[in-house]
């Protein structure tokens, strides 16, 4: 069975998603020791060429496919640290991982998701076809989490998180992309059913809710990829050293009140995408 | 960001930094005792290595079910080569643990903590 990692990166105006994806997808085949692919549009790539960064994305990636850039009114709300700005999200094509991928068994990434660790080889032979994220701890505390961290919605399904996920290319698996790309499809729909906000799309609420449907509308949140340790949007990171050491200013009340911490050796879902691309030069020489 | 830092670094309570140092190394060695055999999942820990070596002790070495970390059976050919494995990863990821700890417990300033 070839195994490989997938991270999709559509940049957008204010956000270099393939300048993120190539970090990840560097750390990625760095200590996962897999094959990874870049998911890209034309005009991304173009802006590789530009930007001079290309070159390190052919070195990195074991493929880069180019899709046609989804058209999305989607739009989130980015901090960075005490700082935030409404930015369009192309995201909206992650349903499609599943006939893009070129790998048997896929590590499917969000390109924040900084892997430090071979903690993930361990999932790769697990005998189930779907394997997502189940929860996430923070840094700090998870007094920091709200309810929607943990569920769809105030009444709604247990949320599992797209950052990481691991699928069997089979017809089993497919069938769990087919109604991901179905809930995207009716998502006003499904937010009615669910009862969550259906005016920004989720990759998060996409996936779990068709695993919900597809589990018998059941929660079966134990066969999971680890918890994402998780560095909120309002936690900045300041530097990178050359032995791999991250370290952060972490606001302990989502206030502009921080504390510091340092973290090596352990994979991190790093929210804050301005604070990596800031770092991009010092976290380019670990991969 | 330097002035940002420094800002930081004065706010900075020392438990604070201490307890996410102390969470985050947590995290890490928990990451270590992540064992995948055989197509199951199993957190190493102590009732893990004790009930594998009550088995071995009993006599039961090969072609052994044991229930992992999601519940489902595992069939594990050889367990005395499985005990070996989990014994070997979970005394150096706790040496590791207990030498990293002693580290943090050592550093008396958020400075120095930063600086492990």
């Amino acid at each position: 069975m070839n195994c490989g990692a997938l991270i999709f990166a559509h940049n957008s105006r204010e956000v270099d998603y393939a300048l993120i994806a190539i970090i990840s997808g560097g750390l990625a085949r760095k200590h996962l020791n897999v094959p990874v692919t870049l998911i890209t549009d034309a005009s991304t790539e173009a802006w590789m060429k530009d930007s001079g960064t290309y070159q390190k994305a052919v070195e990195v990636f074991d493929k880069i496919i180019l899709v046609e850039k989804p058209k999305t009114t989607n739009a989130r709300r980015l901090h960075d640290g005490a700082s935030n700005k409404t930015v369009p999200f192309v995201n909206t094509n992650r349903s499609s991982a599943w006939d893009l991928t070129p790998y048997d068994r896929t590590l499917l990434l969000d390109s924040d998701f900084l892997i430090f660790s071979d903690r993930l080889n361990e999932y790769w032979s697990v005998d189930d076809d779907f394997l997502i994220a189940g929860t996430v701890t923070d840094i700090y505390d998870q007094k920091r989490l709200g309810y929607h961290d943990r569920y769809v919605s105030d009444t709604g399904v247990h949320l599992f998180w797209a950052t990481t996920v691991m699928f069997t290319k089979n017809e089993r698996s497919k069938s769990l992309f087919d109604m991901i790309d179905y809930v995207k499809k009716n998502y006003e729909y499904y937010a009615d059913i669910f009862r969550f906000d259906h005016r920004q799309f989720r990759n998060d609420i996409a996936f779990s809710v068709a695993k919900h449907i597809l589990d018998g509308f059941t929660t079966e949140a134990k066969i999971t990829l680890p918890p994402l340790l998780t560095a909120l949007d309002k936690d900045i990171l300041v530097s990178v050293d050359t032995n791999g050491k991250l370290t952060f200013l972490v606001t302990p009340n989502s206030d502009s009140e921080f504390c510091a911490a340092t973290i090596k050796n352990t994979d991190l879902h790093i929210m804050n995408k301005q604070s990596i691309i800031r770092n991009a030069e010092s976290l380019m020489t670990l991969i | 960001m330097e002035e940002q830092l420094k800002k930081a670094l004065d706010f900075s309570n020392y438990r604070q930094t201490f307890s996410i140092q102390r969470r985050t190394l947590k995290e890490k060695i928990e990451a270590k005792l992540t064992y995948g055999c055989n197509g199951g999942i199993f957190k190493i820990d102590r009732s893990l290595i004790t009930f594998v070596q009550l088995l071995i002790d009993q006599g039961r070495v090969s072609g052994v079910p044991l229930i992992d970390a999601n519940d489902n059976p595992i069939l594990i050919d050889n367990l005395e080569t499985f005990r070996d494995e989990i014994l070997d990863r979970y005394f150096t990821s706790t040496l590791e643990y207990y030498e990293q700890y002693q580290d943090l417990k050592k550093s008396r300033s958020v400075e120095k903590l930063l600086d492990l």
